[in-house]
């Protein structure tokens, strides 16, 4: 479970205070599908970061499971997300030298898995994103579909407890976009795996479970679909 | 895994990489190429220096080097010489008297130092029989007195072989002497001041004419060029009341040109060195600002700094460790070639005996100086990462993931 407790975010560069979250309260429950949206600048990037702990919140709090992870150092947080939280980009951000194999296989290797288990988990992720066939891709051989879906794939591969996506559709056409949300609510459904999106694409807020809109950094609404 | 990412990582932009390596490899080929040049001109400076006339070893009466006293003769010559064939460190010994004098020809006249010396012992210990126009040296003279001089001299005194000299000095008892010699040859070795000043006699004719009877000098080469400081050592606790100078303290400008090229090559490598760290940090800072988003997605998703500091220093480290043995590989085939067919500076002979060195460097490198230079440039592609992998630590996730 993610909780977040009346979070603030200011951005202060000593002449102009920006207030990106005003008291952000939210609670993301296991195997949700949650998006959320909200207009550019409203703030739905910068909750994700902090929620992913990329960023830190000016105050508040934000729990995962547990753990307040605000109070975590640099290195405990980046370990904190290699084994907890799964991350996927609006522009991939694959390893451009590396295979779709080894792209999914690399978190793996820095959470000193065996290599057994890492072949295991790379098969298995790379045919549930329908790329058996391309393992031995690099992203450059790949479309912007394919390159998307082997990130999700690498999202998964730490067995996080849950995947932040920010914009993950917006360099995606409807084709790609169907497919990778396809693939997504199945990993949602079959491994109650929790995905929570930032978006403004109505083709991603369609299929979310729960609809969260921030606006100037503060939630506005909150809608669970039925 | 962070290794082989490195490596890879090196090849993306094959063309900045390999214009990388290549600079590296031609800054150790040219670093390389100065040192065994440098090298190979002192050698050969100290070389030809010991084998023509300074010697391994001298042997002096204390006030020679003073006064250079025509009564400043060594004492117990035949107990020293006796002592020194024995030695199984000796090559050559060779006595010598050496007489201040005027000569003159009909074309001209100089001041010189006249060399009385044994003809067959002075082939051990110097190397002038071989610098002689015919081949004529002083032991196949048998009636008129014989002298060996310089070309230089020769063009000073407008003499030739065959010229009559006449030759003036100071003989025992402070008595003018003035005698005849025929030049039999001509020599011309590569220290032209040396040709100058210099002239060649049979000892036994210079020693009839002046009187003097003894030496002035006695000259020392050994097998090997190591124990020349253990011989000078071992000579000055047995003759304690002689002077004894290894090579480096008759001829202090070739020891201080060995010390002066040191720190030359020092300073050298510094700059190469410094050459290369600029190199490596502008292309490896480039690949950092390059990949701020792809280092800020491998932190977000959990790749630790020290290991992002890793892959870069790693990145560095295979970019040197491929340039280095390109570089070394190219000095040590170039050192090789040209330390056995040499390199022809004959354009420039005449200033080059001027110093005394020949027209045909053959560049030498220390072995050492390969295994020095590897590591050296592994240290400075170490050192010189550090500021771009810095750059890369300093990278905040959050806003380089979303950069265009």
């Amino acid at each position: 479970m993610i909780h977040v407790s009346n979070v603030t975010k200011t951005y202060d560069d000593g002449t102009i205070k920006v207030n990106a979250l005003r008291g952000i309260d939210l609670e993301i429950r296991e195997g949700e599908f949650t998006a959320i949206v909200g207009p550019s600048g409203s703030g739905k990037t910068t909750l994700l970061n902090i929620v992913g702990g990329l960023d830190s919140a000016t105050t508040g709090k934000i729990e995962i499971g547990s753990k307040d992870i605000s109070t975590l150092s640099e290195n405990e947080l980046i370990d904190f997300r290699l084994n907890h939280i799964g991350f996927v980009f609006q522009s991939y951000n694959l390893i451009p030298v590396l295979t779709a194999k080894e792209n999914v296989e690399f978190l793996m290797l820095l959470q000193k898995k065996s290599e057994e288990e890492r072949e295991k988990r790379t098969t298995k992720l790379l045919q549930a994103v329908g790329l058996a066939d391309q393992i031995n891709k690099k992203p450059n051989e790949m479309s912007g579909g394919q390159q998307q879906r082997v990130a999700v794939a690498r999202a998964l591969a730490s067995k996080p407890d849950f995947v932040l996506a920010d914009e993950p559709t917006a360099n995606l056409d409807s084709k790609s976009t169907a497919n990778l949300l396809d693939i997504m609510l199945e990993l949602n459904k079959q491994e109650n795996i929790t995905f929570v999106f930032s978006t403004h694409d109505q083709r991603v807020i369609d299929r979310a479970k729960r609809i969260i809109t921030v606006e100037d950094g503060q939630v506005l609404s909150d809608v669970t679909k039925g | 895994m962070i290794v082989r990412i490195a490596f890879k990582n090196i090849w993306r932009n094959r063309l900045r990489s390999w214009t990388l390596i290549i600079a590296i490899a031609l800054g150790i080929f040219g670093g390389l190429a100065v040192v065994s040049t440098a090298t190979g001109l002192t050698n050969m400076r100290q070389r030809n220096a010991i084998s023509t006339y300074v010697s391994h070893i001298q042997i002096h009466d204390s006030n020679y080097l003073k006064y250079a006293g025509l009564e400043d003769l060594i004492a117990n010559e035949n107990e020293v010489v006796s002592y020194l064939e024995k030695s199984e460190k000796v090559n050559g010994v060779s006595a010598r008297l050496r007489l201040e004098s005027f000569v003159q020809s009909a074309g001209g006249s100089s001041g010189i130092v006249l060399n009385g010396i044994h003809p067959e012992s002075e082939k051990q210990v110097t190397n002038l029989y071989t610098k002689l126009q015919d081949s004529n040296y002083l032991e196949h003279y048998k009636r008129k007195s014989p002298i060996l001089i310089s070309q230089r001299l020769a063009d000073k005194l407008n003499a030739r072989i065959k010229t009559t000299l006449q030759v003036s000095f100071t003989g025992a008892d402070e008595i003018p002497i003035t005698g005849v010699f025929k030049v039999v040859d001509i020599f011309q070795t590569s220290n032209s001041l040396y040709d100058d000043l210099n002239a060649f006699v049979r000892l036994e004719d210079l020693q009839a004419l002046s009187g003097v009877m003894g030496s002035h000098e006695i000259a020392i080469t050994l097998h090997d060029d190591d124990e020349v400081e253990g011989l000078k050592q071992e000579l000055e606790i047995k003759f304690p009341t002689h002077h004894i100078a290894s090579w480096r303290g008759i001829a202090p400008e070739l020891g201080y040109a060995d010390k002066m090229m040191g720190l030359v090559m020092t300073i050298f490598l510094i700059i190469i060195m410094l050459a290369l760290a600029f190199g490596i940090v502008n292309t490896m800072l480039m690949a950092v600002l390059e990949r701020k988003k792809e280092l800020g997605m491998l932190i977000s998703v959990g790749m630790n700094k020290q290991k992002v500091f890793w892959m870069i220093v790693w990145e560095s480290i295979f970019l040197a460790l491929i340039a280095g043995p390109i570089g070394i590989v190219a000095a040590y085939l170039g050192v090789n070639f040209f330390g056995t067919y040499g390199i022809d500076l004959s354009f420039a002979a005449k200033g080059l005996r001027s110093v005394g060195l020949e027209s045909t460097l053959f560049p030498e490198l220390d072995s050492n100086y390969y295994l020095i230079i590897s590591i050296l440039v592994v240290c400075t592609a170490i050192l010189s990462c550090i500021y771009p992998a810095y750059k890369a630590l300093k990278l905040n996730p959050a806003e380089t993931i979303r950069t265009a």
